[in-house]
Formats: structure tokens, sequence, C-alpha cells
């Protein structure tokens, strides 16, 4: 009984450890973003590479961007295809996050709460301004060197989810050619 | 009434026969569908009302939005929204009751006496003293029943569905009391609906601007949103990419 009592106890330390890392780094990076939002200072560009800076270090980029192809296109594609697709679809992320946090002024971002599910973590907080707020989740990996994030949920509408509907929808009408793929990202 | 009883019957009917065998167990897991595979068999009429839906909403609808946007300080649109939600507690009730969620339609009924009462349901008065609001309607109903989703539909004006959500409408306009009960309805009606496509202005926006196809888009937020009532570990089931080294 004894033993079992000390697994728990371990266990339960090191999911909290790992729950204070995380969260810990959730805090100093939202906080970033949220400097990098409401800076109006500097030139467009100046502004682009900052979150060009930011999504580069915090998301699991090339995850993401594989993750929405699947493992057939991959299989199929040369590594010329990939690296294109894999450059085309970074800049189109940073473009979009981009637009949006330029069509938002943001006060805060609070962290809520942190929870572990399969090695992956999901970071509940709140986005508001002085109008409105929302619920916004992080899915979250440790790689070892660092924390990335995977997907991000607005109330309930996941990017991940939600671009996969589309790409499969470009890739099935152009029998899962990633070139045309391509092409209709660089068109958005 | 006997014609309203036959419609009624009639949809559920049709509901019903959408049932999935698979739903039949206890452990049902209402929502597990894969989100690339949505049933879509009427996909170029859907689309084709959707551009409609569009056309008239930039001609009309967003106009009407925009500048009530502009004109309406964030406070009277809250009212506004607040109070179209509030006319919907008595029918959220309704369906609780058939979910056998008693302590939520007890809350719905509650909310809408406090809100009426106090401010005719423009300030959520019952929100501050713990009672929070839940969503729900007869489509959600229809589903913890262990309905399946029935195919996609594009709605014109309305917007995206399903058959069960659309049967789950139906059966509301004939049983809500409040709408049922009420004078001109229709301005009601189109009070919300204008009120609801406000809600949602921006996020259109984003669709508009950031989506290679809006179709798709709109297709998997319905889903994601509609799931997101069902399912208690929406967020933790929502599917992931594949790890590969960065």
């Amino acid at each position: 009984m004894k033993n079992y009592i000390l697994i728990f106890l371990i266990i339960f330390s090191f999911s909290s450890l790992q729950a204070s890392e995380v969260s810990e780094w959730f805090e100093e990076e939202s906080n970033q973003f949220l400097e990098i939002m409401n800076n109006n200072e500097g030139t467009e560009s100046e502004n682009y590479e900052r979150y060009k800076y930011f999504i580069n270090k915090n998301f699991a980029v090339k995850s993401i961007a594989y993750g929405l192809i699947g493992d057939n296109i991959i299989g199929n594609s040369s590594q010329n295809d990939l690296t294109l697709y894999l450059d085309v679809f970074t800049d189109y992320l940073i473009k979009t996050i981009y637009k949006l946090a330029k069509s938002n002024s943001s006060s805060s971002i609070v962290l809520k709460d942190v929870d572990i599910k399969n090695d992956i973590y999901i970071i509940k907080s709140e986005i508001s301004d002085k109008n409105s707020s929302a619920n916004l989740y992080w899915k979250v990996i440790n790689t070892g060197k660092s924390y990335k994030i995977i997907d991000v949920i607005v109330e309930n509408t996941s990017y991940f989810v939600t671009k996969k509907s589309e790409f499969n929808k470009i890739l099935r009408k152009n029998r899962g050619s990633l070139e045309a793929l391509i092409i209709e990202i660089q068109k958005i | 009434m006997k014609k309203h009883l036959k419609a009624i019957l009639l949809i559920i009917s049709i509901s019903f026969l959408q049932i999935n065998s698979s739903y039949s167990n206890e452990d049902v897991n209402v929502s597990s569908i894969s989100y690339d595979e949505i049933y879509d068999p009427i996909e170029p009429i859907n689309r084709a009302v959707l551009n409609f839906n569009f056309f008239i909403d930039d001609i009309a609808i967003r106009p009407i939005v925009k500048t009530y946007k502009f004109i309406a300080p964030e406070p009277v649109e809250k009212g506004v929204s607040n109070f179209f939600s509030n006319l919907k507690e008595p029918i959220r009730t309704i369906s609780f009751i058939f979910q056998g969620e008693f302590y939520k339609s007890f809350n719905s009924i509650g909310r809408f006496t406090i809100n009426t009462f106090t401010s005719l349901g423009t300030f959520d008065l019952a929100s501050r003293v713990g009672m929070e609001k839940n969503e729900t309607d007869f489509g959600i109903t229809l589903a913890k029943g262990g309905v399946s989703s029935g195919p996609y539909i594009v709605l014109p004006i309305i917007g995206p569905s399903n058959l069960r959500d659309l049967s789950g409408d139906v059966v509301e306009y004939f049983v809500d009391p409040i709408s049922n009960n009420v004078p001109n309805r229709e301005y009601i009606t189109i009070g919300d609906g204008l009120n609801e496509r406000a809600e949602i202005d921006e996020q259109l926006d984003r669709v508009r601007e950031a989506s290679s196809d809006r179709y798709e888009m709109i297709k998997s937020i319905y889903y994601q949103n509609r799931n997101a009532q069902l399912e208690e570990e929406y967020i933790q089931n929502l599917p992931v990419p594949k790890i590969y080294i960065e």
C-alpha cells in the first residue's frame, strides 16, 4: 500500500512540475505575443518579421503542415514539393496570424488551466479586450528542447481541423496533387 | 393543431429513420465523426445555396449589420443579444426535460424568470447569481437520443444545418411557448436572425478573407461547434497532427 502511495506521489509531483513548467513558458510567450500585437511602432515589414520569429519559435510548423496533408500525400510527393509546400504554408500561417492580430487589439491573455492528455498539454486561456472575451485553447507538445504549439482552438473551432477539411477538399479535387494545393494556398 | 401534430410526427419519423445502428450502444459517442468525411450528398446544391446566401448577405444583410454595429454601443448590442437569448430559455427548458437534464431545465426556467422580471431579458442578472446559461436545442436532444446527423444542408438565408438539426428547428417552431404566444412572431424571428448574424460578423469576415474554400470552412466550423455541444471532452478529443522533428 505504501508503495502505491509513493508511486502516486511521484507521478503526481512529476505532472505538477510539468504543468508548472509549461505554464511558465505560456505566460512568457503570451506576454511576448501581446507585446508584438499591441506594438504600433515600427514599419509593416518590421512587425511582420516579429510575427515570423514568434511563430517559427513557438509553433510546430512542420508537424501542422504535414498533418494537414497526411501520410499518403507526403509519401507520394517529391522532397522539392514538400520543401516548397512547407515554405508556402509557413508564410500562409504567419500572414493569417498577422492579419488576425492586426484586426484585434487585445489587452490580456489569462491562463486558466493546464491539462495533459497523451503527452499533449491542453492550455486553457481567456483572451479579452475591453469589450469582449473568448476562450482560447492551445495544444502544446514538449520537443525536449522547447514547447511547441500544434493547434489553437478559438472557442470551439480548431485551426488544425478546419484547415485539414479545406486542404483535403483541394487535394481530393486535384487527385492528390500537392502542387495544386501549393498554388491554392498562394492565391489566398 | 392536428395539422401541427402531423407535421411534428412526420419530422420525428424522418429523423429516426436516420438512426445509426452503432449508436444503439449505451457507450454512445454521438459525435465521433471524421471531420474530413462529413456526409454531404447534395454538395453542388449546398454550394449554390451558400453562394446565394453570400450574395444576399453582401447586398442586404451585411450593410444592415455593419450599420447596426457602427451605431449601437457595445452595451446596447449586448442587451439585444441577451434579450433574444432570454426568449429561448423556455424552449431550452423543454429540451433539457427531454434530455433528462432536470437540473439544467430548472436552471433555464429560473434564468428566464429572473432575467425577464428584472430587465425584460436585456441584462443577464441570473449569471451574476450563479445561474449560468446552458445552450441546447431540439437538434441536440435528437442527437442525445441517438439520431445521427444525416446529410449536411445549407438552407437559403438561414445557413448551415443538417437533417437532424433542421428537424429540431421545425419541432421548436411548433412547440416554442414564447414565439407561439406572441403576436407578429415573424418580427422576433427576423430580429433574432439579424442578431445572430451580427454576433458572427467578425468570424464571417475572416471566412471571406482567409479561406481557400469558404464552403468547406463553414461546414467544418458548423460541425465542430455542434460537436462541442454534444461531447464532454470535445477539446481533448479533437484530432491532432502527427509529430515531426522540427
